[in-house]
């Protein structure tokens, strides 16, 4: 009945409960907290060019590079149990053969950007410099909301975009959208939502209007259009 | 505290509620799974291709059914490539088409590029079927143990040892 088994299970069992319990109840904070997120993207410069998928390939597909303005706001979104949000701009865009074109079967990031919340600057994958900037800028924040406010001007994206049939030049019906993903310390992850829930707004704007890719573009022997062949795996 | 030892009668009641904890530990599993629809409901995150997000020793819980979309673009779901047995954590970077056909590409924020390279040979995308579920739900550091355990095997022997002999030894 009291032996030191019994006691050390006891206190075993009271730690992780408890643990538990105060997880549950962190995680449930996220709820109180009002979400407005707000986004403006424009498309700004299209090029649609021909290229290798690697450097040993000899197919040849059609690349989309879609440079854009993005204005958002994500303060928000930030709260003590945020640890970081991802926010995308993705293209997407309907089958072509398709007969309904507002239904876009087809979705491709083309930019992204990780923002962390202060708590977890430390665990961004970035040079020494750059950590140090970053860190400083949060100095004695727990919290940074600015960080949430995204000002992009012409922005290159990150990644250009093909399709599985290689074939992308004079698409039309293409869109820009923003997303984000909130990953927390503790509880359930949340994404751009659909429909309003309670206390959280659905996104404000964040849709771009609807554009054609332009033709082609012709040039002898587009050499520097590869898509880079240094992988780096898990 | 051998006494337990004494009395077989006693010794045999120890060891089914032993055998009971684990059974239901194992059903408590199964059902998660059946619930998830998933092979595997919790998993342990192994790499660090995901970080800042998910650390090596995370708990992550994941749904694998459709009920009002589509798996898309965004979310972050756990799949296996064709003749390799790691379960791989990133995020759906592209989707191509709709349904059990739609082409998937996905890569690991940590990472620079996308998972073509990870993929079986040949395969460009994967598809809805090699998806095991998607992360809807996270602890941090939990899991660490699985990592311990599965990289000093020992260890699984120490401390399955240790749990039956408390259990037997044990007076009520």
């Amino acid at each position: 009945m009291h032996s030191t088994i019994t006691r050390a299970q006891n206190i075993f069992g009271f730690f992780t409960t408890v643990l538990f319990v105060l997880g549950a109840i962190i995680a449930s904070t996220d709820f109180l907290a009002p979400r407005t997120p707000s986004a403006d993207v424009f498309v700004k410069d299209i090029q649609v060019v021909r290229g290798r998928p690697h450097y040993y390939s000899t197919k040849k597909e059609e690349y989309a590079s879609i440079r854009f303005s993005l204005s958002a706001d994500f303060s928000s979104l930030f709260n003590w149990n945020t640890k970081q949000i991802f926010v995308w701009v993705s293209a997407t865009w309907p089958e072509p053969s398709a007969s309904n074109k507002s239904i876009h079967t087809n979705e491709a990031v083309i930019w992204d950007t990780i923002i962390t919340s202060p708590s977890s600057d430390h665990l961004q994958n970035i040079g020494p410099v750059a950590m140090k900037k970053l860190i400083k800028s949060a100095k004695g924040k727990s919290i940074d909301p600015s960080r949430g406010k995204i000002e992009l001007r012409n922005q290159k994206p990150k990644y250009q975009i093909t399709a599985p049939s290689g074939k992308l030049a004079e698409l039309d019906d293409v869109l820009l959208k923003v997303h984000y993903n909130i990953q927390p310390w503790v509880g359930i992850l949340t994404w751009t939502q659909q429909v309003e829930f309670w206390n959280w707004k659905v996104i404000e704007g964040g849709v771009s209007k609807i554009f054609k890719l332009p033709a082609l573009k012709k040039k002898d022997e587009k050499k520097d259009e590869k898509k880079k062949t240094t992988k780096k795996a898990t | 505290m051998l006494s337990a030892l004494r009395n077989p009668r006693q010794a045999a009641s120890q060891i089914i509620t032993f055998g009971l904890i684990l059974s239901t530990a194992f059903m408590m599993w199964k059902g998660l799974s059946v619930i998830a629809d998933s092979p595997s409901p919790i998993v342990v995150v192994l790499s660090g291709s995901m970080e800042p997000a998910f650390q090596r020793g995370d708990l992550l819980f994941l749904w694998n059914r459709n009920f009002f979309e589509e798996t898309k673009v965004g979310e972050i779901v756990v799949y296996n490539v064709k003749g390799k047995d790691i379960p791989i954590v990133h995020r759906v970077v592209r989707k191509f088409g709709t349904g059990s056909e739609a082409q998937l590409l996905t890569k690991g924020d940590n990472n620079v590029a996308d998972d073509t390279e990870l993929y079986a040979r040949g395969q460009d995308y994967l598809e809805r079927q090699d998806i095991i579920g998607s992360v809807v739900g996270y602890i941090p550091f939990v899991g660490y143990v699985t990592i311990m355990l599965s990289e000093h095997p020992w260890l699984k022997t120490v401390a399955l040892g240790i749990m039956g002999l408390t259990a037997i030894l044990q007076r009520e």
